[in-house]
């Protein structure tokens, strides 16, 4: 098999208690992965740790096949918040071109290869007729769809999404989704989310995520019980952790 | 206003003052509309504030105090780019120790420095009057050093001031950029202690790519018409100065203020009808 992420024995703090431990993971090419996890249970830095910003106490993570610093540029990375300012002077355009960077030559404005990158996103995730729109005018839905072109220009191998659907409704939610179910012949696609229930039907596997990791194929679970399954086994791994709390 | 197209026509003073508006209005134009997007204006407050602790240094030692001003600047935008990068908690703390210290520093030299202490009003308050040819080489080149700067790194610098954290996933050294940033804004500052002094650089810095950013959507698009109202202010300012033999300084940036406060409104009202 051909794995692009490969994580052995690795444990993870800021100084304090462990955030993360003991995590091994490998995850395949062309893999649809869903995470999963309560708030703070460590989702985020084990995203930021195969993205290289964060470097593991211990253990190892290859993403393919080489330290993540070196293959954080084939990671296409959408981010669960807008961190910038939505009245910044810019357009969906150079928004989406900014995922060139890392890409194209250092020095200079973007050239044409680049625009060439940059349309080809904004075509397959639909929004080319907002090309020229200042991305503080657009509505939740369409400001994601610029977030995810942005993460594909750089034409990645992998993509990592942070909660994609966070702000937008569910008819949009099932939008995106279908979009990535696309993108996923080419790509390897992590996904953060809640709402695990829906996006059982688009993932291979679902990684569950609280210090600790756990993963399930979906193959394993029955359609009906999906929900409910997830729903009480997120539950019990909480309260495992929980118990080894008061144990430790 | 006869009497100041007569002065523009026929004395070089004056078209030094002109032409050394529209030079540092460049540099404000285009520093000035990263400044006002990456909401920095208190640091680059700060960097022209404590340039004066240069000033009064280079005065004290006979040196030109522009020599100095260059030195401080550059100096201070290192030391006050890296206490925002690494203390975040205090930042704002310590630029106003490091801006008022700087201060400090400057007015101990000029008041050490024996002599006749004019020049302290024309660092702290500028005065486009006497801008000599030599002056406006100067201004010129450094000009053509940010604007080059700006033209080499335009994607880095769009990429840090709009998305730090993306830019670094993209691996760009964000933090080297933000520092060459800051550096480009130490430069501007030189340049406009002279039209206006450095109590008054921020309000030039900063006024014109506010107005600008008020009527534009695009980078490049707020920068040219933050250099057009540059233009405009010192011109304008020069002009309604002359006549009544104002300082030009004050003169100049009242009419920005104004202008800004005015289209603010207007940008009100408009938005709400």
């Amino acid at each position: 098999m051909d794995s692009v992420i490969k994580i052995r024995d690795l444990h993870f703090s800021y100084g304090g208690p462990k955030i993360l431990e003991n995590i091994e993971i490998d995850i395949q090419r062309n893999e649809f992965i869903g995470m999963v996890g309560p708030n703070g249970s460590g989702k985020t830095t084990l995203l930021k740790i195969i993205m290289g910003v964060l470097t593991p106490d211990a253990g190892t993570v290859e993403v393919l096949g080489k330290p993540p610093f070196q293959s954080v540029k084939e990671i296409g990375y959408m981010p669960q918040l807008t961190p910038f300012l939505r009245d910044f002077p810019i357009n969906v355009e150079e928004t989406v071109l900014m995922g060139r960077l890392g890409k194209t030559s250092s020095i200079g404005f973007f050239n044409k290869a680049d625009k060439r990158a940059a349309e080809k996103a904004m075509d397959d995730v639909e929004i080319l007729d907002l090309r020229k729109r200042a991305i503080g005018s657009l509505s939740g839905g369409q400001l994601q769809r610029v977030l995810i072109a942005r993460a594909l220009t750089c034409e990645p191998e992998i993509m990592i999404l942070d909660e994609p659907t966070a702000n937008v409704d569910m008819k949009v939610e099932k939008d995106i989704f279908d979009m990535l179910k696309q993108l996923n012949e080419k790509i390897t696609i992590i996904v953060v989310t809640h709402d695990i229930g829906f996006i059982s039907q688009y993932i291979h596997r679902v990684a569950c995520i609280n210090r600790t990791l756990i993963c399930h194929p979906t193959s394993e679970l029955t359609g009906e019980t999906i929900e409910n399954m997830y729903g009480s086994h997120v539950h019990m791994v909480h309260h495992h952790h929980e118990d080894e709390k008061n144990h430790g | 206003m006869g009497s100041f197209f007569d002065a523009v026509s026929s004395q070089a003073f004056m078209q030094n003052a002109i032409i050394g508006g529209i030079l540092a209005s460049v540099a404000c134009g285009v520093v000035g509309s990263y400044v006002v997007v990456k909401r920095i204006g208190y640091l680059a407050g700060g960097i022209a504030h404590s340039v004066l602790g240069g000033m009064g240094i280079a005065y004290y030692l006979g040196r030109p105090p522009i020599e100095g001003a260059l030195v401080a600047a550059l100096v201070f935008a290192v030391i006050l780019g890296w206490v925002s990068l690494r203390m975040q908690q205090q930042e704002d703390t310590v630029i106003g120790a490091l801006w008022a210290g700087g201060m400090a520093v400057g007015i101990l030299f000029i008041s050490q420095t024996p002599g006749y202490n004019v020049d302290l009003m024309s660092f702290l308050f500028g005065n486009i009057l006497m801008i000599s040819s030599d002056d406006l080489f100067w201004i010129a080149s450094l000009d053509i050093l940010i604007l080059l700067i700006v033209f080499l790194f335009y994607k880095q610098f769009l990429a840090v001031s709009f998305d730090e954290e993306f830019a670094r996933l993209r691996g760009i050294p964000v933090e080297r950029f933000y520092l060459l940033f800051l550096t480009l804004v130490a430069l501007t500052v030189v340049i406009l202690i002279q039209i206006v002094g450095l109590i008054l650089v921020i309000a030039l810095l900063t006024l014109p790519a506010a107005v600008s950013s008020q009527y534009v959507r695009s980078l490049n698009l707020m920068m040219l018409l933050a250099t057009f109202l540059g233009i405009l202010f010192t011109t304008g300012g020069l002009a309604l100065s002359y006549q009544p033999d104002l300082p030009p300084g004050p003169t100049i940036i009242l009419v920005a203020g104004t202008f800004y406060l005015v289209s603010l409104i207007l940008n009100r009202f408009w938005k709400r009808a």
